[in-house]
């Protein structure tokens, strides 16, 4: 009480409450401020931008072959000790590998083997829905990140988006890229 | 044949406040959150419902279905008690209530309350002060430390302000003459008391406010230090119950608050009847102790006690002390 009467109000405004009617204004003006929640995934979807790490995939060459050397760099840096490597010769004489399997149940897509990777062959692109029924599925190989998507040139934006029933609930894109900017509608004062 | 008349109104008016009543924490417990979602920037419950309307529903649903759990060492048949101790009071309430002038239904009249009785006021007052013992029951009951801290600042509470908050009304009553309801929202005609009785009208809201434990006052149920207070052992119905009797009682206070102070039914416009006016009213109160909720912390207890004792008492003397001189 002392205190705040000290600093800006005086004694008129101490009897008249105005430190009250200030914190009731704030949370009145809040109160009629637009939300800023993403209705995930019931309606909309925020796209991470290309900085993001989430799903891996794997990059090729011209030649349609992958980018990996097999040297096993990434499995040996991995925290969490997620990606099995085993080497073989190709057609060509070159060393790639034979087996590149990624146990996502137990990645913490931190992204070391994206930094350790001599070869630009592993990446971590945007994808973050993954959920599965088992465990066992969440183990993704080579073919799978050969398939998956590359990394993304935009982001940051809401796009409308819908949940797809069935056993494997992701949510899809169903609209154009130039969603909502939700992060300049955050009320701040 | 005489007896039925009289008592057929009776029950049909009975049968439609304690319905009312009980059906009334759903749609406030969904507007309590969706008001703390939006002063949050959050859109709240969506999901159940359009807006997540149906949401209390499902709420209620899981909270009837849940375990009904006794603590071992608890007294049972306290235990028991408790909750319909702290409900019946608030419901005793509506008794006295009038929610309009009485309406004429096939050339006969019928009052808009159960009994206008013509010590509304004093009954109001004495039976919503019976309220803390469901309080004290469950607290003692629950054989928690939790729940006895709990009940302990309940009754301190309770006691430290149900004493302005009966010198609050006094200006009121002063002014009307009676403590008939009626008779008092009639006296407003004019104006409404709240231009009389500014500083009555403020005591009795804080007051009001402490009554129902409502935040700034809430230590009964402070979360961050007792766990949930005094109803900290209740689980399923019983807890139900627990919240069913603090939503009626929130109901009560804004509804006194309009009857008191705002002019009741009266100053309606045209194409509204009095009665929906004195539920708006009623429902402004309401939002208003929530946007409160969301706004205020919690006081500490010799806040509490200091702002009861030494602010609001002798404000409310005071009030009754100019009621009078400006009377004479």
């Amino acid at each position: 009480m002392a205190r705040s009467q000290a600093t800006k109000q005086g004694w008129i405004g101490w009897i008249f409450f105005s430190d009250l009617a200030a914190g009731l204004m704030l949370t009145l003006r809040y109160m009629f401020s637009k939300t800023v929640t993403h209705h995930y995934p019931d309606a909309e979807k925020w796209l991470p931008y290309e900085r993001h790490r989430g799903h891996h995939f794997m990059k090729t060459n011209d030649e349609g072959d992958v980018n990996c050397v097999a040297c096993e760099l990434c499995s040996k840096i991995c925290p969490c000790d997620c990606i099995i490597v085993i080497p073989f010769e190709d057609d060509k004489g070159n060393r790639r590998p034979q087996v590149f399997d990624i146990d996502l149940a137990r990645c913490l897509y931190c992204g070391l083997c994206e930094d350790a990777c001599p070869a630009d062959a592993i990446k971590l692109g945007r994808e973050y829905e993954m959920s599965e029924i088992s465990t066992g599925a969440l183990v993704v190989h080579l073919d799978d990140l050969v398939a998956a998507p590359d990394k993304a040139r935009d982001g940051g934006q809401l796009v409308p988006a819908r949940l797809i029933p069935g056993d494997n609930p992701h949510s899809e894109v169903i609209a154009g890229k130039d969603g909502r900017d939700w992060w300049r509608s955050i009320r701040r004062d | 044949m005489e007896s039925i008349i009289v008592i057929l109104p009776l029950l049909v008016k009975m049968g439609i406040v304690v319905a009312v009543l009980l059906l009334l924490p759903l749609p406030l417990t969904w507007l309590e959150r969706k008001i703390a979602a939006h002063i949050q920037q959050r859109p709240g419950p969506m999901r159940v419902g359009w807006h997540g309307l149906l949401q209390p529903l499902a709420d209620a649903i899981k909270l009837l279905t849940k375990e009904d759990h006794i603590p071992m060492d608890a007294d049972r048949l306290l235990f028991k008690m408790a909750p319909v101790v702290a409900l019946v009071p608030p419901f005793v309430v509506f008794v006295a209530i009038p929610f309009g002038e009485p309406v004429q239904i096939f050339g006969s009249s019928y009052t808009l309350a159960l009994s206008d009785m013509n010590v509304g006021l004093l009954f109001i007052l004495a039976v919503s002060g019976i309220g803390v013992f469901g309080v004290i029951l469950a607290g003692w009951a629950s054989n928690s430390k939790y729940a006895v801290l709990g009940s302990l600042r309940s009754i301190a509470q309770m006691i430290s302000y149900e004493i302005p908050m009966g010198f609050s009304v006094i200006g009121v009553v002063m002014l009307a003459g009676s403590m008939n309801l009626s008779d008092i929202v009639h006296a407003q005609d004019g104006l409404w008391n709240i231009v009389y009785q500014p500083i009555g009208f403020f005591v009795f809201f804080v007051a009001g406010l402490a009554e129902a434990q409502r935040i700034p006052f809430d230590l009964p149920e402070a979360e961050g230090d007792l766990g949930a207070g005094y109803h900290t052992e209740y689980s399923g119905i019983r807890f139900s119950l627990f919240m069913l009797a603090e939503y009626v009682v929130m109901v009560v206070l804004a509804l006194l608050n309009a009857l008191l102070f705002f002019g009741g039914w009266l100053g309606a416009p045209p194409f509204l009847p009095p009665a929906l006016w004195l539920l708006l009213k009623t429902g402004f109160f309401i939002w208003v102790f929530m946007w409160f909720r969301f706004t205020f912390p919690r006081y500490r207890y010799d806040q509490l006690m200091s702002i009861g004792w030494k602010v609001l008492l002798p404000l409310s003397l005071l009030n009754i002390l100019i009621s009078g001189i400006f009377m004479f």
